[in-house]
């Protein structure tokens, strides 16, 4: 809708009616998908285009405080917490004109569970039987993997009415149903490209095949060039004002940023090193946009080998980084310090919690060092192979061998795939690395230090956390909710379960023509969410 | 006994061709292992991980769960029916298909950089060495240097920022060249330059060379002697001689601009091979990488024998054995 675009950190230009006779918007995603069946998607340049082409039951409302209507337009709960009732609008269609049914819920949602299909995200998909069924392997018969499925908590009771019974009460499901890679798949479309779990089946390599339910649908498929959508007439909501977008798969930053200013492309994601040259530019700086990421960054000890297995010294090496230094000089301004773990925007912050005991304290340091009985450290720093990795592995080294004298830090750039086997191994002393919001509930953040977490390697664990969690991760009372979280939130700050340090800012650039855009901070490209109410004005 | 050339030749082909097998299957053995010695697996990730049960499927899915040996036994035996295999990166596509997609475009590219640098790159080397410490030469031999020294990202992205950007800017978008992408057309221009750049300085040099010692020959003496025009002496009896080293030379050149210079294509955005390499090579898809280079090799060794073949035609005294 027109107008509702005041506040916020969005938005490009004012509500004018002056249209371009082509409405086309046209970014850079930056990398091909490796896949444009959204159950298999994972990274944001495939939601870039899986979101656009697919659409959840829900979606997040632009502030991210609750979701709104989107597939569904609207859902109960039921008073234990366990059964959710989506009910589908009558009026949504896929872009070949057919209804959007229920049964197409379920099916995707068998669907991520399948180990044929091996979905990235299933482990967020936590409805009744998946325990059982995450056991199954693909080579299981295919009955036993078909009965399992079938004995989800997923049923469609009519054509427009999709229930799902959880395992346990989860107030954050509703953020899952937000996930893009929960939109409805049709079992007859998947058909038409193979055998249903062949992994060989071509349905979303071809745009002719790639049916999907969202306000676009894909028309041109160029690999490594680029991704074509154009509007779908049939969306529930009438086909979107942009007629065409362009996602276009330049991975080198340079190159991206000389279309933008060729006009080639009408949005940029700044690439660092021109920061500050877009700020000084009397027009550049006019097209920019700043907005906090839900993403934080913190230093990652391995807490099971010594050194790092004392607290003290972890304590000592969280208060050595001077972050606002790190925000200035490194990041020039596009990041915000940070010394909590729960981001600024994100519902959880606290800078304050615990007392903020990590925060940048130099003398503070060298005595905790002392305390711990440290007079000379020689550590190995874990860092991934790319400029801007090394350059705050650089920072953090100059910081703490500046800060605590007597600690030597030798850095040990190398491949980003033989990081991770490494961190899997435990076969590291300290890295840095972070996280970056699925969706905008604290759940999707605490669930990362609980003990046995995948998806962090410090091998944290302490039992009144994972409690503490455990209990916030279902309670519904909000005010109740918010305490347990905090006392959780406390504790990995005082037991540093890693130390952290900022957190990102994204900077966009959007040519004064793109306006309507709300710009959030989860977007995958500047006013993915709301792609509906883009226009393109005269220019 | 068959007699006549053509038939020796034809036999020799025949043989080349037959050598390929055992190259090829070395070459997929040494790939093979060396990727598999390489740390770190394809579904490590780098924010969140992929749930462990999630891991084992997709292991099962491509055969990783299986012994070594066993995964190249099945291998070998895919690859001789033409099947190379799903790539582990791009879902549901197979490595054939992402190699015949994107090989157009690099080999377009390399073809085109190979037209250029064969004339430039042989006329500068020849007339560098017939006008010997003149400018002619110093300009050339200086060219040279320089291009061998500039790295070629730095020459592509100082040729889009001139004759893109800046272009657009003082033509007020009247003229300019696009910043990347593909194209049969001008969008041509500034990325087989860029690629020329360097093997046009090695050819120009090695020309340069090799004709400068093809020129203090006897029997060149006596062609100036003769009073022959230089057009005559150049292309009659020097160029046939001095080109042999050249033509070695152009063999691997060939091979390596038709399979891709990955930071060209980075730069310019051409959607080919080379950078698929790489990003390949990164991501540990296995059957891409080991597919790719089954590409290359064939390449090298066909690039090879047509050079061994043009020896016959250039110089009579080699015989095909």
């Amino acid at each position: 809708m027109i107008g509702v675009l005041a506040c916020g950190p969005g938005g490009g230009g004012t509500t004018t009616t002056n249209l371009a006779k082509d409405q086309v918007l046209r970014y850079n995603i930056g990398v091909e998908p490796n896949s444009f069946d959204p159950g298999q998607q994972q990274y944001t340049y495939e939601a870039a285009v899986g979101r656009q082409a697919f659409e959840a039951l829900l979606k997040p409302n632009k502030d991210l405080t609750d979701v709104e209507p989107a597939t569904a337009e609207k859902y109960e709960v039921s008073s234990d917490g366990l059964t959710y009732t989506f009910h589908i609008r009558k009026n949504a269609k896929w872009s070949d004109g057919q209804p959007v049914k229920a049964q197409d819920f379920v099916y995707s949602w068998q669907r991520l569970i399948d180990p044929r299909l091996g979905a990235p995200y299933n482990d967020y998909y936590v409805f009744k039987g998946v325990d059982a069924a995450s056991k199954l392997k693909a080579s299981d018969p295919a009955d036993k993997i078909d009965g399992a499925l079938q004995a989800l908590g997923l049923k469609a009771t009519d054509d427009s009415t999709f229930v799902v019974t959880l395992a346990e009460p989860a107030p954050y499901f509703k953020w899952i149903a937000t996930l893009w890679n929960g939109a409805p798949i049709r079992k007859d479309v998947v058909q038409k490209g193979g055998t249903l779990t062949d992994p060989k089946n071509t349905w979303a390599t071809k745009p002719d095949t790639l049916i999907g339910n969202g306000p676009f649908k894909v028309t041109e498929i160029a690999s490594k060039d680029h991704v074509t959508l154009e509007a779908s007439s049939n969306y529930w909501g009438g086909a979107p004002t942009l007629k065409k977008m362009v996602f276009y798969e330049i991975s080198d930053a340079n190159a991206d940023f000389a279309k933008y200013k060729n006009g080639e492309v009408d949005m940029n994601n700044v690439p660092l090193a021109n920061t500050d040259l877009v700020r000084n530019d009397p027009q550049l700086s006019k097209e920019l946009h700043e907005t906090p990421q839900l993403g934080v960054r913190w230093i990652q000890f391995n807490n099971t080998k010594p050194p790092f297995d004392n607290q003290d010294v972890r304590m000592a090496f969280a208060k050595a980084v001077d972050r606002d230094k790190l925000a200035k000089d490194v990041f020039k301004g596009r990041a915000l310090p940070i010394s909590t773990f729960i981001p600024k925007g994100q519902s959880g912050n606290n800078p304050t919690v615990g007392g903020d005991p990590q925060k940048f304290d130099a003398a503070a340091a060298k005595d905790l060092l002392k305390k711990a009985g440290v007079t000379s450290l020689n550590v190995t720093y874990l860092v991934r192979n790319d400029t801007a990795n090394q350059q705050i592995a650089q920072f953090i080294q100059d910081q703490i061998q500046t800060n605590l004298p007597g600690v030597k830090i030798t850095l040990e750039v190398i491949d980003s795939k033989t990081v991770t086997s490494r961190l899997r191994q435990k076969n590291f002393q300290m890295y840095h690395g972070g996280w970056i919001g699925d969706y905008p509930d604290p759940q999707n953040w605490f669930d990362l230090f609980k003990t046995g977490s995948g998806n962090q390697f410090s091998g944290y664990s302490n039992k009144q956390y994972d409690d503490l969690v455990k209990r916030a991760d279902v309670e519904k009372d909000a005010a109740k909710r918010k305490d347990l979280y905090d006392q959780a939130h406390a504790i990995i700050v005082k037991e540093v379960a890693g130390a952290f340090l900022w957190q990102g800012k994204n900077f966009y650039l959007l040519k004064p023509y793109v306006q309507n855009d709300t710009i959030t901070p989860i977007d995958e490209w500047p006013g993915c969410y709301f792609s509906k109410n883009i226009t393109i004005g005269q220019h | 006994m068959p007699q006549g050339r053509a038939v020796n030749l034809a036999f020799y082909i025949v043989r080349r061709v037959l050598w390929m097998v055992p190259v090829l299957f070395f070459v997929i053995l040494v790939t093979f292992s060396l990727m598999h010695f390489a740390p770190g697996s394809p579904w490590d990730q780098e924010g969140k991980q992929l749930p462990p049960n999630v891991i084992a499927s997709l292991n099962q899915r491509y055969g990783l769960d299986r012994p070594l040996p066993e995964q190249f036994v099945r291998y070998i035996w895919s690859a001789i029916h033409l099947d190379f295999g799903l790539s582990y990166q791009y879902e549901n596509r197979t490595v054939l298909s992402l190699i015949l997609t994107g090989w157009p475009y690099t080999a377009t590219l390399g073809l085109c950089a190979f037209l250029l640098i064969v004339p430039v790159g042989i006329g500068l080397g020849v007339a560098a060495a017939l006008r010997q410490n003149t400018r002619t030469d110093y300009v050339v031999v200086g060219f040279s240097t320089l291009g061998a020294s500039v790295p070629n990202f730095v020459i592509g992205i100082l040729l889009i920022i001139v004759l893109s950007v800046d272009m657009n800017k003082w033509t007020s978008g009247a003229f300019w060249l696009p910043s990347g992408g593909f194209g049969l057309d001008h969008h041509l221009i500034m990325p087989v330059i860029t690629l020329s750049v360097l093997p046009i300085t090695y050819i120009a040099r090695l020309t340069r060379a090799s004709t400068l010692e093809v020129l203090r020959q006897d029997y060149v003496r006596t062609a100036w002697a003769k009073g022959l025009r230089e057009r005559l002496v150049v292309v009659k009896h020097v160029l046939k001689n001095s080109l042999i080293p050249v033509v070695t030379a152009l063999g691997p050149t060939f091979a390596f601009l038709v399979t891709g210079s990955v930071i060209v294509e980075k730069v310019f955005v051409i959607p080919g091979i080379g950078s698929t390499f790489v990003t390949a090579v990164s991501s540990r898809d296995y059957p891409m990488i080991v597919g790719i280079s089954i590409i290359f090799a064939l390449v090298v060794a066909v690039a090879n024998l047509v050079v061994d073949l043009l020896y016959v035609v250039i110089d009579p005294r080699v015989r095909l054995t």
